[in-house]
C-alpha cells in the first residue's frame, strides 16, 4: 500500500480551511493561551510589587532552604514561577490538537461524511496524517505565538525589578520548540485513537481531555514543593511522550480501518 | 474486464446474516436496480463492492478490480453517493468538490469545467460559493451525486438517492439521475422504491437478504400477466382443473369470479379452453396487469418463507 502525500494533504487543506469557518471551535481554542499568558504575567507581576515584603522570604524558604541571605527572594520566586510554568504551558499543546482533532475525527462519522471519504482512495496512514497535521500545525503555531507574547509580557513586567529580559530561556526555548510539538503530537494521538472508537465530538473530547490530568498533578507536585523542575526534568517527561507518540501513531493507524469504521455505525 | 461480475457474496455481522449467496453481473452502460426493503442486505452490498466491507463469502470483481484485494485501485473507478450525503455545511459547494479532486489527486483546473458542468445542469450552477449548510435537502443530494463525479468513475453506485426527500426533490434528483444514464455511464442503483426502479433501470434484482429475482424490469412486469373469468355458479369447482395447467402460476377463486395468474397471456385460450372442457359456462374472460407492486410483493413474501 502506497503512502500519498497529497491525499493527505487534501484533509489536511479541508480541515484547516473548515476549522477556519469554525468560529465556536476557535473561541474555545483561544481561552486556553490567554489564560496561560496572563496567569504567569500576573503572578509575576505581585512579586514584582512587594519585593520586599517579609512573607516572600519565608516563601522562598520553603521551596529552598538554603537561599542565601543577600539573594532577593522575589527574583527567587519569579525564577521558580517561570520554571515551574512551563510544566503548565504544555496543557496547551496537547489540549488545542484534542479540541480540533476530536471535532475532526469524531465529527466525520456524526455527519455521516467518513464513509463518503472512504470511498476514495485513500489510506489509513494518509487520513492519519492528514487529519494529524490539521491539528498540530495550529497547535503549535498558537504554542509559538502565546510564547511569544509571554516572553514579551513578563520582560515588561519584570523589568522594573530585575532590569534586564528573563524570557526567552534555554529551558523555556528548548520546551517549546521541541517538547511542544512533542506534547502536541500527544493530545493529537490520543484524540485520534478515541474519536475512531466514541460516538460523538463531545464525548470524544471529554474523554481525551483527561491526558491532561497527569500533566497539571505534576505541576501540582511541582509547586507543592515534591518535584524539582528544571531542564533535565521537562527533558524526560519529553522522552517518555517521545515513546508514547510512537505507540499513539501506530494504533490509529490501525485503528482507522475501514472495515472497522464503517461497520461500527450499526 | 469491464462491468460488474458477482459471485455467492455474503456478510456476516457477527451471527446476523446480512447478505448471502448473491450472483448478479452488471453490464457496462447498464442501468442496474438492486430492489428490496429496509434492511435488504443493498448498502451492504454496496459497500462491499466498493471496498467498505470485507465479504465474508463470495467474491465480486468491479471493472477487473477485485473487491477484497485491489481496494485502492478499485475506489479509482467507482463513485459511490451514500445514504447520507455526507457533505461538509461549513465549506461550500465549490470547496466541498475541491477536497475529492484532491483526494482522487485530479488536476483541480482540469477537473472543475465538468464538475460545474453537473452542477448547471442539476439547477446548482452560481451556488457553487454557498455554505453547503444552507442547501436544501434536495440540493444537497444532488451536489453529492456531483462529488460522486468529480474524479469520472467507470461505474457509479447510488445508495437511495431520493430516500427522504419530498416529492419534488425526489423528481428533481431522479432526472438527474436519467441524465448519467443517458451518458450511457454504469449505474446501480438501490432503492426500496419500486417506481423508480421501474422507471430507471433497465434490469432490476430483487433481494432480500439473497436474490430473489433478477432479470429485466419488463420480465417483472410479464410476471403480473393475469386472466379474469367470470363463470356461471361456484367458480371455486374449477381451480383443481385450472390449478393442473403448467403455465397457470397461481388461480384465485372468489364467487363466480376466477384470477389465474399466467406466465405469460398468450396462454388465455388454453385457460378458456380448459374451463370449457370441465364443464364450465364462461360468461366472460379479461385479460388483465396485475400492478407490479402487487408482484413484487408477492415475492417478497415468498422470500420471506
Ligand atoms: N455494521 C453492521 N453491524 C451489524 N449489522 C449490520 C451492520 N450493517 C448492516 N447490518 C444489518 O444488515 C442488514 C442489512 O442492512 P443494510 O445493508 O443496511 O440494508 P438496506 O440498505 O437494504 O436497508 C440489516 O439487518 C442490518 O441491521
Ligand atoms: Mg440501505
Amino acid at each position: 500500500m502506497s503512502f500519498r502525500p497529497r491525499r493527505a494533504l487534501a484533509v489536511f487543506w479541508k480541515d484547516v480551511l473548515d476549522l477556519r469557518k469554525n468560529l465556536g471551535l476557535l473561541a474555545s481554542m483561544a481561552v486556553l493561551p490567554t489564560v496561560m499568558v496572563l496567569v504567569p504575567i500576573g503572578v509575576v507581576w505581585s512579586y514584582v510589587r512587594t519585593p520586599n515584603h517579609a512573607d516572600l522570604r519565608s516563601v522562598a524558604l520553603f521551596y529552598d532552604p538554603s537561599l542565601p541571605l543577600g539573594a532577593s527572594a522575589a527574583r527567587f520566586l519569579i525564577d521558580k514561577t517561570l520554571t515551574d510554568w512551563f510544566g503548565m504551558f504544555l496543557v496547551m499543546p496537547v489540549f488545542v490538537p484534542i479540541l480540533i482533532a476530536s471535532q475532526s475525527v469524531a465529527g466525520e462519522k456524526e455527519r455521516r461524511t467518513l464513509e463518503p471519504l472512504l470511498a476514495t482512495p485513500i489510506t489509513a496512514a494518509e487520513l492519519v496524517a492528514g487529519k494529524s497535521l490539521a491539528a498540530l500545525v495550529p497547535a503549535v503555531l498558537i504554542t509559538w505565538v502565546a510564547f511569544v507574547f509571554f516572553c514579551v509580557g513578563v520582560d515588561l513586567v519584570a523589568w522594573p525589578l530585575v532590569q534586564m529580559p528573563l524570557m526567552p530561556d534555554a529551558l523555556w526555548t528548548f520546551g517549546v520548540l521541541v517538547l511542544a510539538p512533542l506534547f502536541a503530537f500527544f493530545g493529537n494521538g490520543v484524540a485520534v485513537l478515541i474519536s475512531a472508537r466514541a460516538g460523538d465530538a463531545r464525548m470524544a473530547q471529554q474523554l481525551s481531555a483527561l491526558v491532561v490530568l497527569p500533566l497539571v498533578g505534576m505541576v501540582g507536585g511541582q509547586v507543592a514543593g515534591f518535584l524539582k523542575a528544571g531542564l533535565l526534568y521537562y527533558a524526560l517527561q519529553g522522552a517518555v511522550v517521545l515513546v508514547l507518540d510512537a505507540v499513539l501513531l501506530w494504533a490509529s493507524i490501525r485503528l482507522l480501518d475501514r472495515e472497522r469504521l464503517v461497520s461500527r455505525w450499526g | 474486464m469491464s462491468g460488474i461480475e458477482v459471485q455467492g457474496l455474503g456478510k456476516r455481522f457477527g451471527d446476523r446474516v446480512a447478505v448471502e449467496g448473491l450472483d448478479f453481473h452488471v453490464r457496462p452502460g447498464e442501468v442496474f436496480g438492486l430492489l428490496g426493503p429496509n434492511g435488504a442486505g443493498k448498502t451492504t452490498t454496496v459497500r462491499m463492492l466498493t471496498g467498505l466491507l470485507r465479504p465474508t463469502e463470495g467474491e465480486a470483481t468491479v471493472w477487473g478490480h477485485h473487491v477484497d484485494r485491489d481496494g485502492e485501485s478499485l475506489r479509482k473507478v467507482v463513485g459511490l453517493l451514500t445514504e447520507q450525503p455526507g457533505l461538509y455545511d461549513r465549506l461550500t459547494a465549490r470547496e466541498n468538490l475541491r477536497f475529492f479532486m484532491k483526494l482522487h489527486e485530479m488536476d483541480e483546473a482540469a477537473a472543475w469545467p465538468r464538475a460545474l458542468h453537473y452542477l448547471e445542469r442539476f439547477g446548482l450552477g452560481g451556488r457553487e460559493a454557498e455554505p453547503v449548510g444552507g442547501f436544501s435537502k434536495g440540493m444537497r443530494q444532488k451536489l453529492a451525486i456531483v462529488r460522486t463525479l468529480v474524479h469520472d468513475p467507470r461505474v457509479i453506485f447510488l445508495d437511495e438517492p431520493t430516500s427522504g426527500l419530498d416529492p419534488e426533490s425526489a423528481r428533481t434528483v431522479r432526472d438527474a439521475v436519467a441524465e448519467l444514464a443517458s451518458e450511457g455511464r454504469t449505474i446501480v442503483l438501490c432503492s426500496h422504491n419500486l417506481a423508480e426502479v421501474e422507471r430507471l433501470c433497465e434490469r432490476v434484482a430483487v433481494v432480500k437478504r439473497r436474490l430473489l429475482l433478477m432479470g429485466p424490469v419488463r420480465e417483472l412486469r410479464r410476471a403480473g400477466q393475469a386472466l379474469d373469468v367470470r363463470v356461471e355458479g361456484e367458480a371455486e369447482r374449477f381451480r383443481d382443473a385450472l390449478a393442473s395447467l403448467p403455465f397457470a402460476t397461481n388461480v384465485l377463486a372468489e364467487g363466480m369470479r376466477l384470477r389465474v395468474m399466467l406466465e405469460d397471456d398468450a396462454h388465455a385460450p388454453d385457460v378458456v379452453a380448459c374451463l370449457v372442457g370441465a364443464g364450465a359456462r364462461v360468461h366472460s374472460a379479461v385479460p388483465s396487469q396485475r400492478p407490479l407492486e402487487e408482484v413484487y410483493l408477492d415475492l417478497l413474501r415468498e422470500g420471506r418463507s
